[in-house]
């Protein structure tokens, strides 16, 4: 990225303001900036989840990891793994109903068209995500648009509003746009003489989409699954808006910590760091996979 | 746009474990023993003399009313809104609470914040019609003489329920358990730790305000059991889809349910006082400590304390208001409404909720947070 | 609707019957929200006969207009001065070495792998354990505060796009400028800016939507009395008032598109110039 050679040119113009200035005046702004409302926050949360129980007004006072522990009683594993649950659940189903969409608009739709047919997709992006959580709602009603048409042809109701499946399906609804943009963005690429090369071997086309075609989206299904189930993790409007009394999770919990009813910031806290500590674990894993892919 | 979607992130695991690590590093360097978020008067006068930001129930205030003080007074109210005690202090706490020079907290959330310092002490030679207040909320155990708060409104909490779908309905907390498959997935509970917990002991046949640990378990328990039956916990999500059928039955405060039955005339629904007894409670009228605008708050306790206006806003917002003057002028089907003026036989069952002790209100919160979480 | 014409050109295959299935998924819910808009009964799933009520209302909703008035506020300043600081970074990124660049770097993409309520949480303890306290309460939760917070993930938004297009520019264009005789703050601005421009406006539409839908972020740092579109959407989701907000949704989703539409042919256009 750096380019030393255009460094040194510019050293030996006459700079209107001296040379060590430049550097600072372009990265000082954002540095600054981001060490105030980014840095030193992330810090101050990790200093407050070695505080048990901590409320606001009350004393600072780092004592170990016990709201760490606390993650992991009985009352609360079951949150952090329905949170899990979700985003890999999440993951699964925007992967296996975005690929062959991608697959579609990126090897079977006319050259000129793709890029407006991908953006007829992706459209809906564009609209706030709490009323596309709405209308969810307004659908999975017990007497809503899905119930009236089930109880019209006499197929008994589902009753999924409240409750996981609805969770899920507005995780899904959110995120396959994002989805189906990054796995186009690599089938797009995909070189086609391959799959002529594999079908003249003689190769069936499950064969040549096996062997040919996934190794190389490989890298976009990875960027794409993990965006896509960080993205889950940290959702707070689809599993409040459609989760209902039964379906807390990692987000949720920490809102609750500070703006909702039990307050606790040093568990929140603890909370907040773990979601940090999942997603990192995932960039890590992607980061080692996606070499991997890069270099076999 | 599409140009810009990556095709991978474009941080490095070095980057990444780098950053951190000296985010650890930093850590160890900052200090200890200061004081988190603490709520502190402001040192100068800060705000518009002619702006009031008040912080109170969703329905509390509508246009009208805050046109009717714009034009006597000047001032310009700016009403946020809450939908549980909890949630309002956490708020107020966090830092939002500092441009609120009026806030509406329940009894028992009064107690804990005159106990914190944050409401600052009643003048009540500013205040005008404090007499017609009714006796019984004169000097309440939440906050003696009225010395930080003046009460508003007051009611019972209950259940509202269609009677079309549930024939005979419920009259006790019981209802709700014996009944617990024909209203699977069909009711919501308050959004209020105290409540709730409150109802499912009552049932038991406790005090809404016991601290014995082996009782709040067994309504913790009691309350695990009904679980499946319960789509949400909130306190005013339930209004629309109790209204569309996809509820049967709610537990909620009885303002709102006299002012959900009074404006669909066309639905059967009813509102019920559980047998076994209820919560009683009072939502006042504060100035925190941090007010912003004190005389403009000053302005405004009065104008609700007024008894024309206190008529006014029950006929319109269908709150029980606690001023005996106002009282009598109310058109007497209002004035006999025995759910939103509950009589003495049932006030008698019921109870106030009361702060109780730290130790106790761990466990509540414990309890409560399990049952929210599962 | 535009993606149903490449379907007929297209021979039957079962990727692009479930694609069509795909586009009604995505569709379905804006669908629903439309129909409902121009529905009599509020409640009811069946029709009950076309109304404008629900938009009448919706336009003389002040509250509305006000959070819509507050969030425009925010997402603006928000970009601006991402744009700036946010291109600079990207710049500066890009040109030099120094010790802790790695860290740096690190950080400044931070914002866009962090999920929200992370980030909000951090925010709104900073804020209130040190901004506040430290300034004496000159520093308050407001509107300010939540500009402050949007700026974050709007400048890493904006640098990452900016860096992408830097990557595939021609290095020697600049140096061609200094050796002209140009000065350094001719050459940025002359050469190296309009190269960046289409990605700078990329970025920054992508920012502001973002800082447009953001809710968790908002509701943690704003002050009382400040209410962004998404915090009163979401409040009235949960209360359940009335479906003037199936109106809204119409609205918005129309206007975005507009917009979106606007944005998409100018970089259509602006592309195919550069390519002739």
């Amino acid at each position: 990225m750096s380019n030393p050679s255009l460094t040194n040119r510019a050293g030996t113009k006459v700079a209107t303001f001296p040379k060590w200035l430049e550097p600072l005046v372009m990265l000082a702004p954002a540095g600054i900036w981001l060490s105030l409302l980014m840095v030193i926050p992330t810090l101050l949360i990790f200093q407050l989840s070695l505080v048990p129980g901590i409320r606001p007004g009350q004393v600072v006072n780092p004592s170990g990891l016990d709201n760490y522990f606390k993650i992991f009683q009985p009352g609360y594993l079951p949150v952090l793994g329905r949170s899990l649950f979700f985003s890999i659940s999440s993951t699964a189903l925007c992967l296996l109903l975005g690929f062959p969409v991608a697959y579609w608009i990126a090897l079977m739709v006319p050259k000129r068209w793709q890029n407006l047919v991908l953006l007829g997709f992706v459209l809906p992006l564009w609209t706030s995500s709490l009323l596309r959580s709405y209308a969810w709602i307004t659908i999975l009603r017990p007497t809503g648009v899905i119930n009236s048409l089930l109880k019209a042809i006499g197929i008994p109701p589902l009753d999924i509003l409240n409750r996981e499946p609805a969770v899920l399906i507005g995780m899904t609804y959110s995120l396959l746009p994002y989805m189906v943009l990054i796995l186009y963005a690599s089938l797009e690429k995909l070189d086609r003489r391959l799959l002529e090369a594999a079908a003249d071997l003689g190769a069936t086309p499950q064969q040549a989409f096996w062997k040919v075609t996934i190794p190389q989206a490989k890298s976009g299904i990875a960027a794409g699954s993990l965006l896509v189930f960080i993205a889950c993790m940290g959702d707070f409007v689809n599993p409040e808006l459609l989760g209902g009394a039964s379906s807390m999770t990692v987000a949720r919990l920490i809102y609750n910590q500070f703006l909702g009813a039990t307050q606790n910031w040093g568990f929140g806290s603890a909370l907040s760091m773990m979601l940090i500590l999942i997603v990192s674990v995932a960039i890590a894993l992607q980061v080692r996979y996606g070499d991997s892919s890069l270099r076999g | 746009m599409l140009s810009t979607i990556p095709s991978s992130t474009s941080l490095t695991r070095r980057q990444f474990l780098r950053a951190s690590s000296v985010a650890l590093i930093g850590f160890g360097l900052s200090g200890c023993g200061w004081t988190l978020a603490e709520v502190r008067p402001a040192t100068q006068p800060r705000g518009n003399k002619d702006e009031l930001y008040i912080y109170t129930w969703s329905s509390y205030v509508d246009d009208p009313l805050l046109e009717d003080f714009a034009t006597l007074t000047g001032i310009r109210v700016i009403p946020d809104i809450f939908n549980s005690n909890e949630t309002m202090l956490a708020s107020f706490q966090a830092g939002k609470g500092a441009i609120y020079s009026v806030i509406y907290p329940s009894d028992y959330k009064v107690a804990e914040m005159i106990e914190k310092g944050f409401l600052s002490e009643l003048d009540s030679s500013r205040l005008i019609g404090l007499d017609n207040i009714l006796p019984k909320f004169q000097n309440p155990v939440y906050d003696p003489g009225n010395r930080h708060s003046i009460p508003i409104s007051w009611g019972t909490t209950g259940l509202l329920y269609d009677a079309d779908t549930l024939n005979p309905g419920p009259e006790d907390w019981r209802y709700l358990w014996e009944n617990q498959d024909k209203l699977d997935r069909r009711i919501t509970l308050l959004d209020d730790v105290r409540e709730v917990m409150g109802a499912a002991l009552k049932s038991l046949g406790y005090s809404y305000n016991t601290t014995n640990p082996d009782e709040i378990r067994q309504a913790y328990e009691k309350l695990v059991k009904l679980k499946p039956a319960i789509t949400a916990f909130t306190t005013d999500a339930w209004k629309e889809r109790l209204l569309a059928g996809d509820l049967y039955l709610a537990m909620v405060y009885s303002a709102d349910a006299v002012r959900l039955i009074k404006e669909n005339p066309g639905l059967n629904l009813k509102y019920t006082v559980p047998k076994s007894g209820t919560s009683l409670w009072s939502d006042t009228m504060v100035i925190p400590k941090t007010a912003p605008n004190p005389d403009a708050a000053y302005a405004w306790i009065n104008f609700m304390l007024q008894p024309a206006i206190a008529v006014d806003v029950t006929e319109r917002l269908y709150f029980a208001t606690p001023n005996q003057a106002a009282y009598d002028q109310l058109p007497a089907p209002l004035r006999d409404d025995r759910s939103l003026f509950p009589p003495n036989e049932i006030i008698e069952i019921c109870e106030r909720i009361i702060p109780v002790t730290p130790e106790a209100t761990e466990l509540y919160d414990q309890y409560w947070t399990k049952l929210t979480s599962s | 609707m535009v993606h149903h014409k490449p379907k007929s050109r297209l021979p039957f295959s079962w990727q692009a019957a479930f694609s069509v299935l795909m586009f009604g998924f995505m569709y379905l819910p804006i669908a629903v929200l439309a129909f409902y808009s121009f529905n009599q009964s509020p409640y009811s799933a069946g029709w009950k006969g076309f109304t404008w009520e629900w938009y009448i209302k919706f336009f003389n909703d002040n509250r509305i207009l006000a959070a819509l008035a507050t969030s425009l506020q925010v997402a603006v300043l928000a970009v601006a001065v991402s744009a700036v600081i946010g291109t600079l970074m990207a710049v500066g990124l890009a040109r030099y070495r120094f010790p802790g660049k790695g860290i740096y770097q690190g950080v400044a993409y931070l914002p866009l792998i962090v999920p929200d309520i992370a980030m909000a949480v951090s925010t709104l303890v900073f804020l209130a354990a040190i901004a506040i306290p430290l300034s004496g309460g000159a520093i308050q939760l407001s509107l300010w505060t939540v500009v402050a917070a949007h700026v974050v993930f709007c400048l890493s938004y904006i640098a990452w796009v900016v860096s992408t297009r830097l990557t595939d520019l021609n290095p020697h264009l600049e140096e061609a400028a200094l050796d002209l005789g140009a000065t350094q703050v001719q050459a940025f601005v002359q050469v190296l800016l309009p190269e960046l421009a289409p990605a700078i406006l990329s970025g920054c539409l992508l920012a502001f939507v973002l800082s447009l839908d953001d809710f968790l972020i908002a509701s943690f740092t704003a002050g009382g009395g400040v209410t962004t579109l998404p915090m009163e959407i979401f409040s009235r989701i949960r209360t359940g008032v009335k479906p003037d907000i199936n109106a809204l949704s119409v609205v918005l989703i129309g206007a975005t598109g507009i917009v979106f539409s606007i944005a998409e042919y100018i970089r259509f256009r602006s592309e195919r110039k550069r390519t002739r």
